[in-house]
């Protein structure tokens, strides 16, 4: 005859299981984690060029603000080192820009005609928006400053 | 072939003995070219040392209770093939990011947590009678969450994930795949019953799109996916003004 024992529930998450009142050993990050593959690596070096940017924005806010006196008592920067810094958070913007961008194929699902638009068009859209903006943003600033 | 061997680098824990986790080494023979890490591991239990424990049970990918970290990265051992190692060691270890409980076998109670937590079934607002007959889904209704219903809850993403190694709190990306499974189910309405787990700060908001869990995941789901799909969707509910209609 079956005897009916109380076994424990393999649905941890309903109560009880595997390890209960036994001493577990906790998992911790270990603080190097970023450099053990290539793709944590890439994505720590994309979340960090934030930084960079954020301290050219703030340099550029303070920048209007000197230039707010109007053209004739203001000197732009033309330092070879903020140049340099300039070169370097360009990169750094593109290479942001671009993993955005590209993810935007992944997030966005449009629909046409009960049809869904294809990852790919969606990405290409993106881009060309991005070229777009950026050849106005290029133009006004030009037209603007001769 | 008869004479190959390979050397299998095993995590072991005894909560009981150790204050910390070990490594035992085993040199066992690579007797077959379709062997797999989990072959290994039996072989190991079988034949060298009973006392290793791990988890296992389909050995053809549809369980997911096979998953372990193998040299490093989040893999079901019952798909990685030795060949593929072979002649360096194999390091098997636990899941990361999990408690351990004993060798390679860790604590699942925080995930079976959050999967409850995101309401897996299809809530209705009124139940149709038996009479109705069965709720017919088109072909192009199935597609719309086919892919985030490929799940096997292995938990290999969330040992990939490190934005979960760091905050246990993350309901992760199982969880929200699958919150998104049924949220796009075309026969579900429960999407505002879910919503303030997903939509919270440890929900979708908490990840920062490593994108590895897309990576590891043995079944194509893609959580990464659903998690930006679901940031979108979330944001025009509460920024559209008719966002929040039904
Ligand atoms: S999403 Fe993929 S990796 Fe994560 S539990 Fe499901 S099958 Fe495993
Ligand atoms: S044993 Fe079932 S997935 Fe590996």
């Amino acid at each position: 005859m079956a005897t009916e024992i109380d076994m424990p529930s393999p649905h941890r998450g309903e109560g009880q299981g595997e390890g209960q009142g036994v001493k577990e050993y906790r998992w911790r990050m270990p603080a190097n984690w970023w450099t053990r593959t290539r793709h944590y690596f890439l994505y720590v070096a994309r979340e960090f060029t934030a930084v960079p940017m954020a301290l050219w924005l703030i340099w550029l806010l303070y920048e209007i603000k000197l230039a707010g006196n109007g053209p004739a008592g203001y000197y732009p920067p033309r330092s070879a080192a903020f140049v340099a810094f300039s070169a370097v958070v360009l990169l750094f913007a593109l290479y942001h820009s671009y993993t955005f961008l590209k993810l935007a194929g992944v997030i966005i699902r449009v629909k046409v005609l009960d049809r869904s638009i294809p990852p790919r068009v969606i990405v290409m859209a993106m881009f060309g928006a991005w070229a777009a903006g950026s050849v106005v943003v290029g133009f006004v600033l030009i037209w603007f400053a001769r | 072939m008869a004479d190959k061997r390979v050397t299998i680098q095993a995590t072991r824990y005894d909560p009981d003995r150790d204050s910390a986790p070990r490594m035992q080494s085993y040199d066992i023979p690579f007797y077959d070219e379709s062997m797999v890490v989990l072959d290994a591991l039996n072989y190991i239990k079988n034949h060298v040392d009973g006392s290793l424990s791990f988890r296992w049970s389909c050995r053809m990918g549809i369980c997911g209770s096979c998953g372990m970290m193998v040299n490093g990265t989040p893999k079901l051992t019952c798909n990685a093939f030795v060949r593929d190692y072979w002649p360096r060691a194999i390091h098997v270890g636990p899941l990361n990011n999990f408690p351990l409980i004993r060798d390679l076998v860790i604590d699942m109670d925080d995930f079976m947590h959050k999967l409850k937590s995101i309401k897996p079934w299809v809530i209705r607002k009124q139940e149709l009678p038996l009479g109705a007959g069965e709720h017919r889904q088109t072909n192009q209704q199935i597609d719309e969450f086919r892919q985030f219903s490929e799940c096997i809850n292995c938990m290999l993403c969330y040992a990939a994930c490190p934005v979960y190694g760091l905050n246990n709190e993350f309901l992760g990306p199982a969880a929200i795949a699958l919150a998104r499974r049924y949220n796009l189910d075309s026969r579900d309405q429960g999407l505002k019953e879910r919503l303030p787990v997903i939509g919270d700060a440890e929900g979708v908001w908490e990840c920062s799109f490593v994108g590895e869990c897309s990576v590891v995941c043995p079944k194509g789901v893609d959580p990464a996916k659903a998690i930006q799909q679901t940031k979108l969707d979330t944001t025009m509910r509460f920024v559209l003004p008719y966002g929040n209609r039904d």
